[in-house]
């Protein structure tokens, strides 16, 4: 058993909404109790650092980094990865065999995070470029429309008022026609 | 005067980390892609370490697969 036992270091993903509802530490406790229920050993968990993902993951702009170095089997690690994956803050996380845990890493253990020091901003859902483009183009497009129907109904406007004085004028010319013609009777 | 300009030196590197983002962005080109070993300098060895890295830290979303 022992000889099937070696060092990992891991690094998980947390979701920022179940960090911000439940707290660092509870969500740590979490990833420490799965590990544990697989036959690990974890020596190491520190927060890494909360930061914008590179791109994005389902609806997740940003996470929160964890660091862990650990020891055990890996049918262990891969049954803990597994549990990860089902359920929990974890969505995503890498295990990497290493020769032995570094010092300054050792230093750290399981670590507490004062919670108000952890500073979580809003995930901005941002839409890509393209879509940002043309969501613009639309709004544009439903700006346009009224003023458009406005320059409509002034046109029909205009053009009924100028057939109504075409209307009049033909009326004048129908009146001026019919008095020369009782001028010449 | 020459035609070209010349290139910023490779960073000296023994070992890559994962985490260690802004050494392995020094071997990326603007792209995201892994420069060739004409260009990093590097023995065999220390490119593979170089690409499993930079393919680590793509999963974990700490380096963009592509740059457009």
């Amino acid at each position: 058993m022992t000889d099937n036992t070696y060092t990992y270091q891991a690094m998980f993903l947390l979701d920022n909404q179940e960090v911000r509802q439940n707290g660092f530490n509870a969500v740590r406790d979490q990833v420490k109790a799965t590990l544990e229920k697989h036959g690990l050993t974890p020596r190491v968990l520190r927060l890494w650092g909360e930061r914008k993902l590179a791109y994005p993951i389902g609806q997740r702009r940003r996470a929160v980094y964890l660091l862990g170095w650990l020891e055990g089997g890996p049918e262990a690690v891969n049954q803990a990865r597994k549990d990860f994956y089902l359920v929990g803050p974890v969505f995503r996380c890498l295990f990497l065999r290493e020769e032995a845990i570094p010092e300054e890493e050792l230093a750290y253990g399981i670590e507490e995070v004062d919670e108000s020091s952890l500073v979580i901003p809003e995930d901005v859902d941002e839409a890509p470029p393209a879509e940002a483009a043309a969501e613009a183009e639309a709004a544009a497009e439903t700006e346009s429309k009224p003023t458009g129907g406005e320059d409509a109904a002034e046109a029909t406007e205009e053009t009924a008022a100028a057939a109504v004085s075409e209307d009049g004028e033909a009326e004048q010319a129908s009146e001026a026609v019919a008095a020369s013609q009782e001028d010449k009777e | 005067m020459s035609r070209f300009q010349k290139r910023k030196p490779m960073p000296k590197v023994d070992s890559f980390d994962f985490k260690d983002i802004e050494t392995l962005q020094r071997f990326l080109s603007p792209q995201g892609k892994l420069h060739s070993r004409k260009r990093t300098g590097l023995n065999a060895r220390q490119q593979r370490q170089l690409k499993h890295a930079v393919k680590h830290a793509r999963f974990l979303a700490l380096l963009p697969y592509e740059n457009r």
